[in-house]
């Protein structure tokens, strides 16, 4: 392991337009076009993997795993699913200006508890290292953006998204916090992530056919 | 404490999972073996869990792969829980699944599609609870427990209905969400373990080996990790606040289901959490404060909110909340007599829970009907489910001789023991209010005059014997566990020594 090969600020770049891409995921209501920002998040991410990768080659195979798991299969599913159906996400209960300020108002907040206050999410030497902080700190911003996501849009595909963004946040801060997680644990934690949102997009579209629509909203048949 | 190579360990889980899988990728397969298949896997996994309790009792720990997998006592505890109760939910699903019925509700093919699928997807439900139990790897842990997710989410939703769907897709979403905070925490948990440089390689993923490390963790660190692996697992565990799922999930999904997740899953969720959260014991005492007061309210509030249920399996579920509140408040404390406490509870839990689930179905079975508003008498129809569902009641509320008054007695006198009398007078409060509440519940259905609104009641029967049997040999233990108490000590002695750090 040798951090000073890194490439600091293409890593830096790479992380920016992370966070770009999930308040775009997030915030965009052409649910194709929403996929569309996934894949690219999920593609950036398989390059800042490789890019970790000059440091520690395990972290090569990392990034195939998430090119093939995020970047391949998942994808294929959101679109498959959206296939043949109104493009239109329902109107979320908090819109685009909130949701940017939002955005804004958590990546400060963890790029200063990551700098600030870094001991308590990064126990490890590496991990307090400036380029493992600012991934930290944008996995962080990430996780927070994807749980923001599940609680306030109304449409269950969103939701779906919302739990994409939850997962590569995680997979993300492996790279900070255990860059020496064998293969065998993180195989396991991508397998699982691709079978959860087959298995939510299938259930889904159960509840489209039932119910009409995919609206969490009305999902209201055991309230009663 | 001798270590012990062998294989069982991983057989325990790997026999169910080839199991299901034979069942599921083989579409031509005989219904009669598909209904077989998985009373066989729990039974081989009954006496295979017996093998290693026996093994355990005598002061060996099993191990295999290098230490990946693990039994001590709570392991060797956890694998005879799962077994016992899935053998019982599958001799239970024979006749509780009919074909006819099912036809009739989602057509022909799909009903025999379907039908495969659940006894396939039961089997694998089954494993990954048993590997999540057995394993010693922390994020396998995490991997074990996000399968259970997945093996059962389809079989909350089976009915495929507009509840059935409602409640399937709650249960992915919630759990995938809350269960992805115990990932971040297992990860820290294993970074700080690797950080203090007295582990070598991937021996920082061991939790026998972590355990070792914990004092020279960072605090901060060491904060994080707990709130996170409490609010992931305890999600899981249908700890309130953290439950919204649990009572839509256990209500909607086909009984046998509802029996192997009140039963065993939240069960075995709770496991995971103080498998991982016991470790920092001896450092933080704060969180056994923590852990107790989240017991309390979690048994406050589940039994608060089971008043107000007509529902019958809402009402249980709701139970649920609140029994492993007890759980929680025992194994929480630390100390070995709340840790002994805990377990006994988990352990009859687990028994009276599925008797309480099999009796409700047996209901549903025979009268098309699940609200307490709208049935009743039934006790003479059906006098073993009625017996049953009373000797239930009586033991989840603590009643004596029955097993849940001496697990409940454990935890009130290790509470008090521990100076928490605020908890134990809780607890103790708690457990009234669950007598009322089922003892209602049971007067209500299976006395006064016959009265059902789906079904002719001169067509209400008792169901068949292999429904009411394996109710009644969960009734039968709970009975032996009341009258021997200390059947069940040799196990739950080792159980608690694995988690005890604080004394006795």
């Amino acid at each position: 392991m040798n951090p000073s090969n890194l490439h600091v600020s293409l890593i830096e770049t790479l992380s920016l337009i992370m966070v770009i891409t999930s308040v775009a995921a997030v915030e965009i209501r052409r649910l194709k076009l929403s996929a569309i920002a996934y894949l690219c998040q999920a593609l950036l991410m398989a390059g800042l993997l490789a890019a970790f990768g000059v440091m520690n080659p395990a972290l090569y195979w990392w990034a195939g795993t998430a090119l093939v798991t995020k970047a391949v299969l998942t994808p294929w599913f959101l679109f498959r699913f959206l296939r043949g159906r109104d493009d239109e996400e329902l109107k979320p209960v908090i819109g685009l200006g909130p949701s940017v300020i939002v955005a804004c108002l958590l990546m400060l907040g963890f790029f200063h508890l990551t700098h600030e206050q870094g001991t308590l999410l990064a126990p490890t030497e590496t991990a307090r290292l400036e380029v493992f902080r600012t991934n930290l700190a944008v996995a962080s911003t990430v996780f927070a953006l994807g749980l923001y996501a599940v609680l306030t849009r109304r449409d269950a595909f969103k939701t779906v998204v919302g739990v994409c963004l939850l997962e590569n946040a995680v997979h993300l801060s492996l790279v900070s916090l255990a860059p020496e997680l064998p293969e065998t644990a993180v195989f396991g934690v991508a397998t699982e992530v691709v079978v959860t949102v087959y298995l939510l997009l299938y259930v889904i579209g159960g509840v489209r056919q039932e119910f009409g629509t995919t609206d969490t909203f009305q999902l209201r048949e055991l309230r009663r | 404490m001798v270590t012990e190579t062998s294989v069982i360990p991983a057989v325990t889980f790997l026999l169910p999972l080839a199991a299901g899988a034979l069942i599921l990728f083989w579409k031509g397969i005989d219904r009669r073996l598909q209904q077989g298949l998985p009373i066989l896997a729990a039974a081989l996994v009954t006496a295979m869990g017996a093998w290693m309790a026996r093994r355990v009792m005598g002061g060996v720990v099993l191990t295999t792969w290098s230490n990946e997998l693990r039994v001590d006592g709570l392991s060797a505890l956890m694998v005879i829980v799962i077994a016992i109760v899935a053998l019982m939910a599958s001799l239970y699903s024979v006749r509780y699944l009919r074909l006819g019925a099912l036809i009739r509700r989602l057509g022909e093919a799909s009903a025999e599609r379907r039908t495969r699928v659940f006894y396939g997807l039961v089997l694998w439900f089954q494993g990954t609870m048993l590997w999540g139990c057995v394993t010693n790897n922390i994020v396998m842990l995490y991997v074990a427990i996000e399968a259970t997710t997945l093996a059962s989410s389809l079989l909350v939703a089976f009915y495929w209905d507009r509840r059935a769907l409602e409640a399937g897709y709650k249960y992915l979403m919630l759990l995938t969400i809350g269960i992805t905070f115990a990932l971040f925490g297992c990860v820290l948990l294993y970074a700080a373990a690797a950080a203090t440089r007295q582990l070598s390689g991937s021996s920082a993923l061991l939790i026998s080996e972590v355990r070792r490390v914990v004092p020279l963790m960072p605090a901060g660190t060491a904060a994080f990790a707990i709130a996170f692996l409490v609010i992931g697992f305890g999600t899981k565990a249908g700890i309130a606040p953290f439950h919204p799922w649990l009572p839509d999930a256990h209500a909607e999904a086909p009984t046998p289901i509802s029996v192997l997740l009140s039963g065993v899953m939240i069960k075995m969720a709770l496991y995971a959490m103080v498998r991982t959260v016991s470790i920092f014991y001896p450092s933080w005492h704060l969180v056994n404060t923590f852990l107790v007061a989240l017991g309390v309210f979690s048994m406050l509030f589940g039994i608060v909110m089971a008043m107000s249920q007509d529902d019958l399996k809402r009402l249980l579920a709701y139970s649920s909340v609140s029994q492993m509140g007890y759980v929680l408040a025992g194994v929480g404390l630390g100390t070995y007599l709340g840790c002994y406490g805990g377990l006994y509870h988990l352990l009859n839990h687990a028994l009276f829970k599925s008797m309480l689930f099999l009796c409700v179905g047996a209901v549903i079975h025979s009268t098309g009907a699940r609200c307490i508003s709208e049935v009743s008498g039934l006790r003479r129809r059906m006098p073993v489910t009625g017996s049953c569902f009373l000797l239930g009641a009586l033991a989840i509320a603590g009643f004596p001789p029955l097993n849940g008054f001496w697990s409940k007695l454990t935890i009130y006198l290790a509470l008090a023991r521990g100076g928490l009398w605020w908890a134990a007078i809780l607890a103790v409060a708690t457990s009234v209010l669950t007598m009322a509440v089922m003892v209602r519940a049971g007067i209500r259905v299976f006395w006064g005059t016959l009265r059902t609104p789906v079904v002719p009641e001169s067509d209400v029967r008792e169901v068949p014997p292999s429904m009411w049997l394996p109710t009644a040999v969960l009734g039968a233990l709970c009975l032996l566990l009341g009258l021997y108490p200390q059947a069940a000590y040799p196990l739950l002695d080792r159980a608690a020594a694995a988690l005890a750090t604080l004394g006795t």
